[in-house]
């Protein structure tokens, strides 16, 4: 078979041409095997890892935060609750066909306004997101308020959600392009809290309640818009104890917080979390790790532009431990109760602070300190406002353990046991007690013009005699005044936890105060380079000068002293096995007249002394009142104070009333801080009362 | 042969054809064509209620005379006994309308009642819709609560001219809120129809419940509509907590399983309670071009 010019026509036409298929077949037989042995590798060799990637890349993990454990009083009355939280939220996935629709119309429109301009297309599908979403709300609205609701015809409509401005009711630009950066894949919220007073929703708790039923029943079931139940804290007794409370902000760091297996199984998963509550103050901070329990989980796929598709798995959160406080929620409120009536020319609450504590065991069980805040307001989220009108009002300061004070005359229980152990005055000694009493060249005054006269150490704490105690100190001497104050413990930081407390905070409550100060000669050579005098030594010994301390601190010297020791270790944990021991306590070292003569003087103190307007007939009690002057802007003001322990014959509860008086001279320890004592005294026997029937 | 593939090719043409059609049709045509055949086949409906009632009617008929005077001498005592009933309430009616004009408490009249016996349940969601003989032309709104006595059966989801399709307690789209029996604080609870499996037993769950809730000792706890969502008149009875009430994962709320008021398989007849004034959540669910803007606010 041969062609017209005697070739063979299938033949090859070039001899390099067949080289040429070679190479060719051989390049492609190469590249087929690198291509299969690619494959084989990474399906014999990497799969793993490659697997794990590509779940990494399509797989995500929310973390949701536990609901807190509850906080209890000494008798199990619910201090700190959670409480339902109803809201509101858009499935932004579900939304997407309503977003694009929205979009393509506002591209359009866009395009006829301004057909020469490239239109700014984020910004489109940002306003299209807004005008969807915020034409939702409007039917949420429309639904939830009852005002909607037709009604025959002179029927009184009532208004069930509050005035809003229209801006109040529609999304937030800002909020929603937050959320789409942060939180893509998880829900939208449109309404937080719809139920509750303080988030803005409601005008009452059942009108509140009935926006709640009102979108259960009304709003269509299938749709991108749902209701949600969360829980959130509660304080359901509002301003109560609100600074051994304290309150809890929101929170994203979750660490510590996270099962096992969110931390170890995925790891390299992307991990989306709600935002949870961290405690911001009081017991919820300092016993953060107790209350806050484990995160729950939930394993998701994700679409492509980023949301949530389909649930794998999940692991519900555990809810955090519970916490006993050694609080009485009773004597709590009458302590409260009584501050709240302490009152200044204008009618406002006066700073103050009230504490009461069990002689024996040191447990606290009134801490109250004025003015205070509602912790409910933080529960969710805090308002500027707000804040800075407690800011304002000093409301944040715990002047129960923060608050820092020259002790007054309370200080006179030290300074008498101080010269009585250092030998310089006994129980039955008389001093003759002037009008007043010269100290380096300087009269120092009585507070009663004509003066005690013939005083002894029970006629003293009753009548709160100065010039007994100006002899007494000077003849003990600033070393062995501030001896006796440290060995009271009164420059000791106090409410430390136990060493065993696996917990970041290291106190009870936070930052209690520890720049107490006992002065001494070294104490002011220190801070003001001058030498000590005669006058410093007769003014500690009032109680006044350099010393500072707080209320918390004075209540514990009442109760070392109604128990016959120095130190009191004081304690808000309720523990119903406390032995009742106190770190660094010892006897007081008195001899038992002496110390007979110190608590008989403090029951005459209320009885016919400085607190005899707040006696209590039939139950007699021991106390020392005190005021002591400071300067407040400028001008001199009275700090009233009173300390002691009930029932005078067999203690149980100590007591410290604190408070911080105007600028006059009209608060007095025993007519101004007394009644709070008394309230607590009352509230605690009638709790007490109760107990033993 | 040849004659029967090229026909069978047709009616597969025909079907995806048809198919096609019915997936570019305008929704409105759509909806035309949903409702021509509801209409359609609601005589067929009435039809097999009728049947019904005529079988139940022969079966009554076909009794021994025997059967018919004990079941009479029954009938005559359970009157006896509701003729006092009636006495009893029409005094305390009295009672109440004195109170009322004493108090000047505003008449709640907000509810229509309409009568309906029950058609047809739907064969494809046994548990969770029935079919009524009443309809748009009876008055019959969707949204309407539809109950027995003092008892919820659900819903009316579906109104047709002359047969509405009602969905139960028991269905995944009802929803409702609640009391429960010995709660003192009324706290609200939610009721939610559950998807059960094929042929088991009707439930619905009862969700939100408080921790420190528990049920009435040695009863089984009521669970009452609320009245606070504006369609169910309060106090109706939704069902028991059979079983009553366990906590969830989380241990910080607890959750019961209804067991549905009224026996949900042999019931015959329902009221529907049409409000007089439409809610607001029904003008949502009206057709955006007959509401009317300005309700929006």
């Amino acid at each position: 078979m041969k062609d017209i010019d005697g070739q063979n026509p299938s033949a090859p036409s070039d001899p390099i041409s067949a080289w040429r298929l070679h190479a060719i077949f051989f390049f492609f037989c190469a590249g087929f095997v690198y291509v299969a042995f690619g494959l084989g590798y990474r399906q014999l060799f990497q799969s793993v890892d490659l697997t794990s990637q590509s779940d990494n890349q399509s797989r995500r993990v929310v973390i949701q935060p536990s609901s807190r454990g509850k906080i209890f009083d000494r008798n199990g009355y619910v201090l700190v609750d959670n409480r339902v939280r109803w809201s509101v939220k858009a499935d932004l996935l579900a939304l997407q066909p309503e977003f694009r629709k929205e979009y393509l119309e506002l591209l359009k429109q866009e395009k006829a306004r301004v057909p020469d301009r490239r239109p700014d297309y984020d910004q489109l599908q940002q306003t299209a997101r807004l005008n969807v979403l915020n034409a939702w709300l409007t039917k949420i609205w429309f639904v939830i308020d009852s005002t909607n609701q037709k009604v025959k015809k002179g029927a009184a409509k009532v208004k069930s959600t509050p005035d809003l401005h229209p801006e109040e009711r529609m999304v937030h630009p800002d909020a929603l392009k937050k959320h789409l950066t942060e939180r893509r894949a998880l829900k939208f919220p449109l309404i937080l809290d719809l139920a509750f007073l303080n988030s803005g929703h409601a005008v009452t708790p059942e009108e509140g309640n009935r926006a709640v039923a009102r979108f259960i029943e009304q709003f269509p079931v299938h749709g991108p818009i749902t209701l949600e139940a969360d829980m959130v804290r509660s304080y359901p007794n509002g301003k109560l104890a609100s600074h051994v409370l304290g309150y809890v902000r929101d929170s994203d760091v979750l660490k510590g917080q996270l099962d096992d297996v969110v931390d170890d199984e995925f790891v390299n998963l992307q991990k989306l979390g709600y935002s949870g509550k961290k405690g911001a103050d009081g017991i919820e901070a300092t016993y953060n790790e107790v209350l806050s329990g484990h995160c729950g989980w939930q394993l998701w796929t994700k679409t492509s532009s980023g949301y949530n598709k389909d649930l794998l798995r999940f692991d519900a959160p555990k809810q955090g431990s519970d916490v006993g406080l050694s609080l009485d929620t009773k004597i709590q409120k009458s302590a409260e109760d009584a501050l709240a009536k302490i009152v200044d020319s204008q009618g406002k609450p006066l700073p103050a602070a009230a504490v009461m504590l069990d002689v024996n065991t040191g447990e606290i069980l009134a801490l109250a300190s004025q003015p205070s805040f509602n912790p409910n307001e933080m529960a969710d989220r805090v308002t500027q406002a707000y804040f800075h009108q407690v800011n304002s009002e000093g409301g944040w300061l715990n002047r129960a353990t923060q608050g820092l004070y020259a002790p007054g005359s309370t200080f006179k229980l030290i300074t008498a046991t101080a010269g009585m152990r250092a030998g310089k005055i006994d129980w039955d000694d008389i001093l003759d007690c002037g009008p007043s009493y010269l100290v380096g060249g300087r009269a120092f005054p009585e507070h009663e013009p004509s003066g005690y006269g013939q005083v002894d150490l029970e006629k003293m704490l009753a009548v709160s005699c100065n010039v007994w105690n100006y002899q007494v100190g000077l003849k003990t001497g600033p070393e062995n005044l501030a001896k006796e104050a440290r060995r009271f413990g009164l420059d000791a930081p106090l409410l430390q936890k136990p060493a065993e407390h696996d917990n970041h905070s290291t106190t009870e409550l936070p930052n209690p105060a520890t720049h107490m100060v006992v002065p001494d000669r070294a104490y002011k050579q220190r801070v003001t380079g001058q030498p000590w005098t005669d006058g410093d030594t007769a003014n500690t010994s009032i109680g006044q000068g350099y010393l500072l301390t707080t209320p918390l601190h004075m209540a514990c010297v009442a109760a070392s002293i109604a128990r016959g020791e120095t130190r009191t270790t004081p304690t808000i944990i309720h523990d119903p096995g406390r032995d009742g021991r106190h770190a660094g306590a010892e006897p007081i070292g008195l001899t038992t007249p002496q110390l007979q003569a110190l608590r008989e003087g403090m029951l005459r103190c209320v009885e016919e002394g400085t607190a005899k307007s707040v006696r209590i007939p039939g139950l007699p009690y021991a106390a020392k009142t005190g005021t002591s002057e400071y300067i407040k802007n400028g001008e001199k003001a009275h700090l009233a104070w009173i300390v002691g322990y009930a029932p005078a014959d067999n203690p149980v509860v100590a007591f410290c009333v604190l408070v911080e008086g105007q600028l006059d001279t009209s608060t007095w320890g025993g007519k101004t801080a007394g009644p709070v004592a008394r309230d607590m005294i009352l509230a605690w026997q009638t709790a007490a009362d109760k107990k033993d029937k | 042969m040849d004659n029967n593939r090229q026909g069978a090719k047709a009616s597969y043409v025909a079907l995806v054809f048809f198919l096609g059609l019915w997936m570019i049709l305008p929704s409105a045509v759509r909806r035309f064509n949903r409702e021509a055949f509801a209409e359609f086949q609601a005589p067929a409906l009435h039809l097999v209620g009728k049947g019904r009632d005529l079988a139940r009617y022969w079966e009554l008929k076909s009794r021994s005379p025997e059967e018919l005077t004990a079941a009479a001498r029954d009938l005559a005592r359970i009157n006896a006994a509701l003729e006092l009933k009636i006495h009893s309430l029409d005094d305390a009616r009295k009672e109440n309308l004195r109170l009322r004009e004493m108090l000047r408490y505003p008449k709640t009249e907000e509810f229509v009642t309409v009568v309906a016996r029950v058609s047809i349940r739907e064969t494809s969601s046994w548990w969770q819709r029935i079919i009524i003989r009443k309809g748009r032309s009876d008055g019959v709104r969707p949204g309407c609560p539809v109950v027995f006595g003092d008892r919820v059966i659900g819903r009316v989801s579906i109104v047709h001219l002359t047969t509405s399709e009602v969905d139960l307690v028991t269905s995944p789209v009802f929803r409702c809120t609640a009391f429960l029996e010995g709660d003192e604080q009324y706290h609200v609870v939610h009721v939610s129809g559950q998807a059960g499996l094929a042929l088991s037993a009707p439930r619905a769950l009862v969700s939100i419940i408080p921790l420190d809730y528990s049920p009435p000792a040695g009863q089984v706890a009521k669970v009452m509509t609320t009245g606070l969502g504006g369609v169910f008149p309060s106090g109706l009875t939704l069902g028991t907590l059979e079983t009553g009430v366990q906590s969830t994962a989380e241990k910080h709320l607890q959750t019961g399983a209804l067991t549905p008021a009224k026996e949900l398989s042999f019931i015959q007849e329902v009221s529907v309670l049409i409000p007089k004034y439409p809610t607001a959540g029904e003008i949502l669910l009206t057709p955006a071009d007959s509401a009317k803007p300005e309700e929006f606010r």
